[in-house]
């Protein structure tokens, strides 16, 4: 073979390859936009022609009001719950990282980022739903809130890692304890990356529908009022109605995906854009 | 004075992480043995043939009820191999391109798009899913595929509803595609300069290139799919949304299945009204837990071992 016509093949060769990464890479992104697409073409209509009473009005009256504030209730006290801890786990795993239990820790953390969530949610269902003998949304609260954890905690850890050794050393000069300086230094310096890694996990779990499975019970035709007692959220609601034969019923569960895909999108884009100059490249 | 010097020594951080982290210690054993204590009743009345044999038979009286897991098993594996063969290359190309080809103004876009389908919530694929991917894969593959290869075995199921093996598998493959792309692409990006530049020096073509780097990254891409192999195993909704919910053990593209999260979130709540269905479905999420528990093990393990290789 020439080496001219060598040179063709590889250069042809090298096209092809072009051509197929770029082709492919389209590839992996067009789901969202045929997604994205498909939510408002389905969901305008229904949330326009329902307008206010869609957001605000209970199920019968073809609205999902309940399950909206179903899921802030349900965000809120699966962060109060979870956050405490999963602060402290990341702040000790951040600390100690050679020691056998902050390896273990966080290993552990990485291995529950990753843990079934439908699990979460029958573990909750065996010890706090059977006993109480009722679905609750504390119950759905404690299932997210295991989901919660991890995700803040490895925020956290990563987070304060990336603060500079020097300002550690300068708060021990100064005579403060161990405590003070992770809890007074490390943290107020780390506070964007944690505040970054809580509403990250927040919109997470705003979105699970697993562990509410059986948990949470779902309740949409008067407001939550009391913890104890069941509650609905947005993904749930979603879940029964795709399942449920009537396009009726269909209907509202795009309207809902689309008011659910609005609220995600407005946290999470600008989240994602503050963290812009983390990317490495 | 000495009790001045004994709270010195006390270090009140410890004193006040430690119990968070025996919380989550006794959490994650808590599950654990919650899952082994509920499936023991299943797995000693069934034995081994709880795991391996494919029967689902729930009667009012505790003696006629017989239960067999391979069907969701199989499932599970079976579609989350799918999604991982699907995520492959759509995966390494994403991070080849975002990392090598993509124009500047293109690449944040592409990376924040990426990070939205890894964070979107699974309620949203699953409604797609149902809604619209599955009657275009019905319509315009499966068809297809059902009426010109049928004398393949993989092919020959009539498509009738779509709902099916092959549409969890896909729709799981796009899920987690941008999670496997993630890994990918920092491995990728944490290459050293050097190696590029030398294979550019020689001469070799784009292609030629990123073949050689494509090698360098290898351990990294494997612990990227099997992550995305073990969220594949765990995703429920979504699935159960697609795969059609019926007991079929089968290789089958076109068959309806079950998968073992999806069998638990169908079943699980009416299973209080039999004497072994509960034991049976912890037993399921045992099987879960355990693979998912190895898969990820490996998979984090893998990374970290490349990670610190990089690094040095």
């Amino acid at each position: 073979m020439s080496p001219i016509k060598h040179k063709t093949i590889r250069m042809i060769k090298d096209k092809i390859f072009l051509f197929i990464v770029g082709a492919l890479t389209l590839l992996a992104i067009l789901p969202l936009f045929h997604i994205i697409i498909s939510i408002i073409e389905k969901g305008l209509p229904i949330v326009l022609e329902r307008g206010l009473t869609f957001i605000t009005g209970t199920l019968s009256e073809g609205g999902i009001g309940p399950a909206i504030v179903g899921t802030l209730m349900l965000t809120a006290l699966a962060t109060i719950i979870g956050l405490p801890l999963a602060f402290l786990a990341g702040a000790y795993a951040y600390e100690f990282p050679n020691s056998f239990i902050g390896r273990a820790t966080k290993m552990l953390l990485q291995i529950m980022l990753e843990f079934p969530t439908i699990l979460v949610g029958t573990f909750v269902m065996g010890i706090l739903v059977i006993p109480m003998g009722t679905f609750s949304a504390l119950a759905g609260a404690l299932a997210l809130a295991l989901i919660l954890t991890p995700y803040v905690a490895v925020y956290t850890e990563e987070a304060m890692a990336e603060i500079p050794r020097i300002y550690k050393e300068g708060g021990y000069a100064l005579g403060c304890t161990r405590a003070q300086v992770i809890f007074k230094v490390i943290t107020k310096m780390a506070k964007k990356g944690i505040l970054t890694g809580i509403l990250i996990g927040m919109a997470k779990v705003a979105g699970e529908t697993a562990p509410l499975l059986f948990t949470a019970g779902g309740l949409y035709e008067v407001y939550p009022t009391n913890p104890l007692e069941p509650v609905g959220a947005i993904p749930l609601l979603i879940y029964t109605l795709v399942q449920s034969p009537s396009i009726e019923d269909h209907q509202i569960a795009w309207g809902a995906s689309l008011i659910m895909l609005i609220i995600f999108l407005a946290i999470f884009i600008p989240i994602r854009y503050s963290l812009k100059d983390d990317i490495k490249l | 004075m000495d009790l001045k010097k004994l709270l010195r020594k006390i270090d009140e951080f410890k004193i006040i992480t430690l119990p968070a982290i025996f919380i989550v210690f006794i959490l994650f054993v808590l599950i654990l043995g919650f899952y082994f204590f509920n499936a023991l009743p299943a797995i000693e009345r069934y034995g081994i043939d709880l795991f391996i044999t494919n029967v689902w038979k729930a009667a009012e009286e505790p003696a006629k009820e017989v239960y067999g897991l391979a069907a969701p098993i199989w499932g599970s594996i079976y579609t989350a191999t799918i999604a991982v063969l699907i995520a492959l290359p759509l995966s390494i190309c994403y991070a080849i391109f975002v990392n090598d080809y993509a124009p500047k103004k293109l690449k944040y876009p592409l990376i924040i798009i990426s990070d939205i389908m890894a964070g979107l919530p699974t309620i949203i694929y699953g409604i797609w899913g149902a809604f619209i991917l599955v009657p275009l894969l019905r319509d315009h593959i499966m068809k297809f595929l059902y009426e010109h290869f049928s004398f393949i075995p993989l092919f020959d199921y009539p498509p009738l509803s779509g709902y099916c093996y092959l549409s969890a598998g896909i729709l799981l493959g796009i899920m987690v595609t941008p999670f496997a792309a993630a890994i990918i692409r920092e491995a990728y990006a944490m290459i050293p300069s050097v190696y590029k530049e030398g294979l550019v020096a020689l001469g070799a073509t784009r292609y030629e290139t990123t073949k050689v780097l494509i090698k360098y990254i290898k351990p990294a891409i494997i612990s990227g799919l099997i992550l995305a192999f073990g969220r594949a195993l765990g995703e429920t909704v979504a699935v159960s949304l697609v795969i059609g919910n019926s007991f079929n053990l089968t290789y089958k593209l076109f068959a309806p299945g079950y998968t073992i999260s999806s069998l638990i979130a169908n079943q699980f709540g009416n299973a209080v009204l039999y004497e072994y269905m509960t034991s049976v479905l912890y037993s399921a999420g045992l099987v879960l837990f355990v693979v998912g528990l190895i898969v990820n093990i490996i998979g984090l393990y893998y990374l970290k071992r490349w990670r610190e290789h990089v690094s040095h």
